[in-house]
């Protein structure tokens, strides 16, 4: 595991002293995260990195994830698609195994805290029964709740309100809400094994474990089998792209245990590349961090073309790798990706086709939007950043009314 | 000239470097009346994020626009009457928020009074109102020379440039003001290296060419590069 000293090349000193000056206002404040799982999808991975790091800095963080059946699940998800504004069923007993779920994690837990953080709808419910266990709790969404379904959203808003403060990840994201809102971009580890440098030899070895010849430029879309990342779409481009440019497409994904439609959509997706032999679907195990951290320095394009998106990791993950990324203009990727000088945005298959092209064929103007891209995921998107964040909202949740706090 | 570069100040200067908290009001406008009913209703601290604040967003800010109003007017509304009327004015001249906000209001009720229809912004180009806490963190080691002072402004991120330049007018109270001049005045003998950074029109520089031309200006003064000297 990585110190927080280990982050100095990166970020510099300022930084680090920065977040120590942070800490010390909060030493041996007990801070507790609690989600819906331990592996798979972003918050996990922001989560089993973070946490580490705010021990180090001498707040006693932990990390508690709440258990469910796939009802529950399934449920979850529902309210999940509802939330990003897909129409949904949402019916009363659903909601009543919602509670139930909730109501069963809540007799588990035995913690006691300073500061609570929950993150997203999963373990929302919580509250209700274990308020007295903290002074102060906050709401975590990681979602694109900027149009959500109204009965779904009125059915959560009942327990966010409860809540001293909500987090999201963008402004058209925020909701009316009773209480203080805050925004704060997710962020990627440098030193993790999905980002950290590697050699050629090492990539190269990820490629032939995987059987991937990079004899033709590869365009890349990592994500979810999962409908808002559009990977129908990201096949429809590259078909589209080939007609001018031999390339080959990899689309990889993992699993996560708390999306149950996942497999559905996978099997789609494999139907709709069946038989073509420059389409490579891979399935990886949700901790192939490493192969993935390959297989992104290994694309020549890499593609995120969701049409929602809370905040698309894996195009923070691209561009710190110096690629430029195409990605959907929807959600945070539009805060992500400067259009024209980071990357590009696109709306539609046939624009996303329309841009790979262009990286294609100019790649000196590729490697100029990959350095930019790096440098900017350096300023704004790492988890030295992410992390001042939470310190800075604890002081602030601290200090209710305050604008201004001088350290 | 350069021996001023090393002689020591009565007072010291702490760099402080400063982060916002965004928070979302969770209010949106979608066209310019609605801009103005919000800007009317909102807090001060609303109109000063969008204003002031707004320097230290992910992207840097467009010269052409220098606040978040004008750019939302040029960019979203696609009305560059509009844009051009609220970026060239100018917030430093207002002693108090309250008159900035009916400067803004007077701006956005004269235009909206001759316009046959309400502009609309496009679809996806609403504009979100925020404003921000602020975390202020003061440096560990003071600069007590002009060529210390170099140095730390060179290592200073950007946040702290903007924090001296464009908060400064409102906490000392004293328009165009900023703590590099205002300490430069108390402890040196510089009235002519004062005045010349007290009439850069911050308004118009991004934070990293105000570093650049304020590092400019004290070494043109000084006839030598201070920020080597130390």
């Amino acid at each position: 595991m990585n110190g927080l000293h280990d982050y100095t090349p990166i970020v510099g000193q300022e930084v680090i002293e920065q977040l120590q000056r942070l800490a010390e206002r909060l030493t041996r404040r007990r801070f507790v995260h609690i989600n819906s799982t331990r592996t798979g999808g972003g918050v996990a991975e922001i989560l089993s990195r973070a946490v580490p790091l705010l021990n180090q800095l001498g707040l006693e963080t932990t990390w508690e994830v709440i258990i469910g059946d796939p009802e529950f699940f399934e449920i979850t998800k529902a309210m999940h698609n509802g939330l990003q504004g897909d129409r949904v069923r949402f019916t009363p007993r659903m909601m009543e195994h919602y509670r139930e779920i909730n109501r069963e994690n809540a007799k588990r837990f035995d913690w006691e805290a300073d500061f609570v953080l929950v993150h997203d709808p999963q373990p929302a419910a919580l509250i209700e029964h274990l308020r007295p266990r903290a002074p102060k709790w906050v709401w975590r969404c990681h979602i694109d709740a900027s149009r959500p379904q109204r009965h779904v959203w009125k059915f959560l808003r009942e327990y966010v309100i409860r809540y001293d403060a909500s987090v999201f990840s963008m402004s058209s994201f925020a909701q009316n809400l009773p209480h203080p809102q805050y925004l704060i971009h997710p962020s990627i580890d440098p030193l993790s094994d999905k980002n950290r440098d590697l050699t050629a030899g090492e990539v190269q070895a990820v490629m032939d474990r995987l059987g991937i010849r990079k004899d033709r430029p590869i365009i890349l879309q990592v994500s979810r089998f999962d409908s808002f990342k559009d990977p129908m779409g990201v096949i429809q481009a590259f078909k589209m792209v080939r007609r001018h440019t031999s390339c080959q497409l990899l689309l990889v994904g993992g699993e996560a245990t708390d999306d149950p439609e996942g497999p559905e959509i996978f099997a789609r997706v494999k139907e709709a590349a069946a038989g073509d032999p420059d389409i490579t679907i891979l399935l990886l195990p949700p901790d192939s961090h490493y192969e993935v951290n390959a297989l992104q320095r290994a694309a020549d394009v890499i593609v995120q073309k969701s049409v929602r998106e809370g905040f698309g990791l894996t195009v923070t993950e691209a561009m710190w790798k110096g690629k430029p990324v195409i990605g959907g203009a929807v959600g945070g990727i539009v805060l992500q990706i400067r259009d024209y000088h980071t990357g590009f945005l696109v709306h539609s298959p046939e624009g996303c086709a329309f841009r790979i092209r262009y990286l294609l064929h100019r790649p000196e103007m590729a490697r100029r939007m990959g350095k930019l891209a790096r440098e900017f995921v350096r300023r704004h998107f790492l988890i030295t950043r992410h992390i001042r964040d939470y310190l800075t909202l604890m002081l602030f949740i601290d200090n209710p009314g305050s604008r201004f706090i001088e350290l | 000239m350069s021996d001023i570069l090393q002689q020591s100040a009565r007072d010291p200067f702490w760099f402080r470097d400063c982060f916002l908290m965004r928070m979302p009001i969770g209010r949106k406008a979608s066209n310019l009346r609605e801009l103005l009913q919000i800007l009317r209703e909102a807090s001060e601290d609303v109109l000063y994020y969008h204003i002031f604040q707004s320097r230290l967003a992910l992207t840097d800010p467009e010269i052409e626009y220098p606040n978040d109003f004008a750019l939302w007017a040029a960019n979203a509304l696609q009305d560059t009457k509009l844009a051009e009327k609220l970026s060239s004015f100018d917030p430093f001249e207002y002693g108090s928020m309250s008159a900035v906000r009916e400067a803004v209001l007077e701006i956005l009720e004269e235009y909206l009074w001759d316009m046959p229809y309400v502009p609309w912004a496009r679809p996806g180009f609403e504009l979100y109102l925020c404003q921000a806490q602020t975390a202020v963190i003061q440096s560990p080691t003071p600069s007590y020379t002009l060529a210390e002072f170099c140095q730390g402004l060179q290592r200073v991120g950007l946040d702290s440039i903007y924090y001296h330049f464009f908060e400064a007018p409102w906490r000392l109270g004293v328009s165009k003001v900023d703590d590099f001049s205002f300490w430069i005045e108390y402890n040196f003998d510089l009235p002519r290296l004062v005045k010349d950074i007290r009439q850069i029109d911050v308004y118009f520089y991004s934070l990293p060419e105000l570093r650049a031309t304020l590092l400019a200006l004290i070494n043109e003064h000084m006839g030598v590069y201070c920020e080597r000297t130390a």
